[in-house]
């Protein structure tokens, strides 16, 4: 591993993420596509750092997506909060609501984590189902204002244009997109992955990887709620469905497809998913054929997910430019 | 290679939003919003099928042929709604149809609205015409207090003595509609409500419900939940021998595709509501069947017929407004009165309801079918609306 | 007969189908260490088959013997071909290659059978009710109750009783001591495989004429499966037999106590049991 750009947030990549952020709405068909592709890439990022950098595989991302965008919009319809505001109130909820479910799933390890956030997950449909009044239920929630961006009553931005709006959220993006990688490679990051790699040593050393575990569950949950917030906003709805088990199975595999070694993957993992809907299934309504396709795939032959096919790639190209690899080195980056 | 090819991109985005500016005085494009991957395929396939034939059907409009796309909401309500925000935004879209789910149905009238164009959905909240309602949207399907009214009234009235009634209801804002029409039925018709279980909308095994309802031994059994959920309440109750015990009515029924999943064996003998059947004697009716069995050779069943008088109700509004201007399209459609697949429809300004019949179908047995799909009597239909002065629809 | 005591027999009666569906997931999780998304997808598949079956020959019967053994077979070329070789990774990719199959069979399903749901009547020597005080329960339902009870006991027979059975017990202890033993393990693994989703099989023909057939009725079995799996220990035997019956039984009960509440108490159960025993009821560490 090259240390240079990993040290250093601002480089590899970051620039790499700024690029993709810029050219996407001049590629895709349209602005509205690339905002969906990044609100969902935000929670692809969200549950990369749980399952990528701490090694836990959460079926309860959808509950702090929609717990996310419910907070978001309620807010605003019943308390009038503004853009920034609102988004502050879904990214304490989804945190405490991650922080909720973190500090009894993380009691359990293994399938049995899995299994748990996966029975929060239908326990928090339940209740969203169950109190209509706030949500709207089965209906979804309609209406959902998208205020202009304002900061102590001054008005920086109006976000009514799909292009403005897409600003917005991939300037949010990159923010927490550096956010991010600051959180991997702060020693709280290197602590992850440790607990990721062996729980047991790590709790030797002297870490209480529970909280560590903990920790990591709120700020995913922060982000994810954030990411749902968007999306009630670029809607102007937040329906049901945020909160169903398909949004956190969804979000997963896009993770997964991604690549969870990197923060990039979760970019590309969520392109990937909502492109492939988005083109595939006009074309032919059987499309899902193809997703599982990938899936499969993806296990067999990309077990590093999309990014790391493509690292793989890269190294592989550098590695034929070099006329003669010093069998020492190669030797050494095996080990 | 890169800023070429962009140059190239800009020129054509430049080029097509001129060719729209210009074009969009004649051409008209139907959206066709409907679910055709996703959990709701079984509805979106057929509402497809419907509003394509009535593009291909309808021939040059405002003089040149008329243009059907498709966005596959992928049973997802987020994904229609960004996918429509999409088509208004880039290719100008203002004609929309379809639409299953509610929630789907509520959002895009939303954006519709906004865009100042015009949506006809088959969807089955009341709140589309109700308290959501807008400028853009209108409804095909007979509200749930119509569904309530022509299912349960004639049963009352042809079998007086059926006095008690126990209710079946999915616990959501469409159930607790139907359920509170039929109390409100019960109660002017002096009839005992004696007992109703709520599920959730997840639900699939109803064989506890059954068990109370067969405890309450009442006359009748009124099943208040649709689609896969009333297919598997009916056919537990048949298997627990309730047809033998009393009568069951699922009143909100989807018609023939739901009566060729359930089969003779489960339908005969029972009382469902539906929103439309292939045989009615109407002359829009029998052109709509012959047109259908041209094009593919099958009987159309609702979502078919809905989509297929949905998108031509938009077209001969455009043809009568003689232009695409969603807001005189919108206004030609109001009060406009029209021979439909139920006989005489008529939409109503106030709400942008659609007033049409509703029917009660009874199920026949295996023997007594003509041919495949011969597998109801039409006992009786006719229009139950809530009144004008009592509606929750309050247009800006 | 009490209303409460009728609800307990439909509780038994729903909870002998609950362990049909769970059992094959738990031996597979038991011997292969290999959590199955795709079990409710075989489930499904054992469903259309039951009915292109019997539409085709008007034998519920052949149905009951063939459609199993023919997602036991396509089970069987899944594990040689694409599961075998995710054994060795991280549960993340069983999960994700499973849901990958389990999307690939419900397209498929819906390809081949169209997306409408389709009826399968119970065979006429089942169909009726028998009369218990006030209430009447169908047939068919207490021959899926007897019927399960014999597979149980068979099942039971074969696990404890069967060189088979050793060898699977033995391989959920430690699938390496097994392999020095000189036995096959990759034919184990490849044969248990089978027999569990032939199970899952079996559960979808048992339950056609009860559920009917929908494609996309597997996310729903599969989520049931996992409680009642959880709730009993994964790789129970015993444990997806109380789990099933728990299941059903509070399942039932709900009806009459609080409806409305029956899938929120199945998930609290779940979290519940894995909070205060972590390993379920009969799970061992």
């Amino acid at each position: 591993m090259n240390t240079t750009s990993k040290t250093s947030i601002y480089k590899g990549i970051t620039p790499a993420a700024l690029i993709a952020v810029i050219v996407m709405p001049m590629v895709l068909p349209s602005t509205t596509l690339a905002t969906e592709i990044l609100i969902f890439a935000l929670a692809a990022l969200g549950c990369n750092l749980l399952l990528g950098y701490t090694g836990l595989l959460s079926f309860g991302q959808g509950i702090f997506f929609g717990g996310g965008a419910y907070a978001a919009s309620l807010s605003m319809i019943h308390l009038n909060f503004g853009l920034l505001s609102a988004l502050l109130c879904a990214m304490i909820v989804g945190a405490l609501l991650a922080a909720l479910v973190g500090a009894l799933a993380i009691r359990r390890t293994g399938i049995y984590f899995v299994m748990l956030t996966l029975a929060f997950s239908q326990m928090a449909y339940f209740l969203a189902y169950t109190l209509s009044d706030w949500t709207g239920g089965d209906n979804g929630l309609l209406d959902v204002p998208r205020p202009a961006l304002e900061i102590f009553g001054i008005q920086l931005a109006d976000l009514t244009s799909s292009q403005a709006f897409y600003g917005f959220v991939a300037a949010l993006f990159m923010l927490i997109f550096i956010f991010a990688r600051r959180v991997i490679h702060s020693p709280f990051g290197s602590t992850l992955v440790a607990i990721r790699e062996n729980e047991g040593r790590a709790s030797a050393i002297g870490f209480s990887t529970s909280h560590f575990k903990l920790l990591a569950f709120v700020i995913s949950g922060a982000i994810t709620g954030i990411a749902g917030a968007l999306y009630a906003m670029l809607l102007n709805f937040a329906p049901l469905s945020n909160i169903e088990l398909m949004m956190s199975e969804n979000i997963l595999i896009m993770t997964i497809i991604g690549g969870t070694g990197s923060l990039l993957g979760s970019l590309l993992g969520a392109g990937t998913i909502v492109m492939l809907g988005d083109i595939l299934s006009s074309i032919w309504p059987r499309w899902m054929i193809i997703l599982g396709i990938a899936l499969i795939a993806v296990v067999l032959f990309m077990p590093a997910g999309l990014w790391g096919g493509i690292e793989s790639l890269m190294k592989r190209f550098r590695e034929s430019k070099t006329s003669e690899p010093d069998p020492k080195l190669q030797q050494e980056a095996k080990s | 290679m890169c800023f070429s090819k962009m140059k190239k991109l800009l020129s054509l985005a430049v080029l097509f939003s001129a060719s729209s500016a210009i074009c969009s005085a004649e051409e008209v494009t139907i959206y066709g919003v409907k679910s055709l991957s996703g959990s709701f395929a079984s509805y979106g396939k057929y509402a497809d099928m419907g509003s394509r034939l009535a593009v291909e059907n309808y021939g040059d409009l405002l003089g040149q042929p008329v243009k059907y796309s498709v966005i596959d909401t992928e049973g997802n309500a987020g994904k229609a709604v960004r996918k429509v925000q999409e088509a208004i935004r880039q290719q100008g879209a203002l004609f929309f149809d379809g639409a299953t789910l509610s929630s789907t149905a509520l959002a895009i009238g939303k954006e519709v609205d906004k865009a100042g164009g015009v949506f006809m959905t088959p969807a089955g909240a009341d709140e589309l015409t109700g308290s959501e309602c807008n400028n853009a949207t209108f409804r095909w399907s007979v509200p749930t207090y119509g569904a309530i009214h022509e299912t349960v009234e004639p049963l009352i009235k042809a079998h007086p003595d059926w006095k008690r009634w126990y209710t079946i209801t999915p616990q959501y804002v469409f159930g607790e509609a139907l359920l509170n029409n039929a109390k409100a039925v019960f109660k002017a018709e002096g009839i005992e409500h004696a007992g109703n279980s709520y599920h959730s909308l997840q639900e699939q095994e109803f064989s506890g419900y059954l068990t109370n309802a067969m405890a309450a031994k009442p006359d009748v059994l009124l099943l208040l939940n649709f689609g896969g959920q009333s297919s598997n309440a009916l056919r537990q109750a048949v298997n627990f021998g309730l047809k033998h015990q009393m009568k069951i009515l699922v009143a909100w029924s989807s018609g023939l595709d739901q009566l060729q999943e359930l089969g003779p064996q489960v339908a005969e003998g029972v009382y469902f509501g539906a929103q439309y059947w292939h045989t009615v004697d109407t002359p829009m009716n029998k052109e709509l069947v012959s047109n259908v069995q041209a094009a593919y050779n099958m009987n159309p069943n609702y979502p078919m017929a809905a989509d297929y008088i949905g998108t031509r109700i938009i077209l001969d509004a455009i043809a009568k407004a003689g232009t695409t201007d969603g807001k005189l399209v919108a206004q030609a459609m109001e009060n406009s009165r029209y021979q439909g697949p139920t006989g005489e429809e008529t939409v109503r300004a106030a709400d942008h309801q659609v007033l049409k019949n509703y029917y009660l179908l009874k199920g026949k047995a295996a023997s007594d079918m003509q041919d495949k799909d011969d597998y109801v009597d039409i006992i009786s239909s006719g229009q139950s609306f809530p009144d004008e002065s009592s509606l929750d629809c309050h247009r800006g | 007969m009490s209303l409460y005591l009728f609800q307990a027999l439909n509780g038994i009666g729903l909870g002998m189908i609950y362990f049909l569906i769970s059992v094959g997931l738990t031996i597979i999780f038991g011997l292969l260490n290999f959590v199955n998304f795709a079990h409710g997808a075989y489930y499904l598949l054992g469903s259309y088959l039951a009915f292109t079956i019997v539409s085709l020959s008007g034998n519920f019967w052949l149905a009951l013997l063939l459609a199993p053994i023919v997602v036991a077979a396509l089970a069987w070329v899944t594990e040689k071909t694409l599961i075998q070789r995710a054994y060795h990774l991280p549960h993340t990719f069983h999960i994700l290659i499973t849901l990958g199959i389990a999307l690939i069979i419900q397209e498929l399903s819906i390809s081949i059978w169209g997306p409408i749901g389709k009826t399968v009547a119970a065979p006429p020597s089942l169909a009726g009710v028998i009369q218990l005080g006030d209430f009447f329960y169908p047939k068919y339902r207490l021959f899926v109750i007897a019927f399960t009870a014999v597979i149980a006991l068979a099942l039971w027979f074969l696990l404890e009783r069967t060189r088979f059975g050793a060898l699977v017990r033995a391989g959920s202890e430690d699938a390496q001591t097994v392999s020095l033993l000189g036995t096959h393990i990759h034919k184990l693994f490849a044969l248990t495989f089978a027999l569990g989703v032939g199970l899952a099989g079996l559960a979808g023909v048992l339950a056609a004429p009860i559920r009917g057939v929908h494609p996309f009725i597997g996310p729903e079995v599969l989520g049931l499966a996992f409680v009642v799996v959880v709730i009993g220990g994964m790789g129970s035997f015993v444990g997806a037999l109380v789990g099933g019956i728990t299941v059903g039984l509070v399942q039932s009960m709900m009806t009459t106590l609080w409806p409305q509440g029956a899938s929120l108490m199945i998930y609290g159960a779940m979290a519940i049991v894995i909070l205060m025993k972590p390993y379920g009821l009969f799970g061992r560490a």
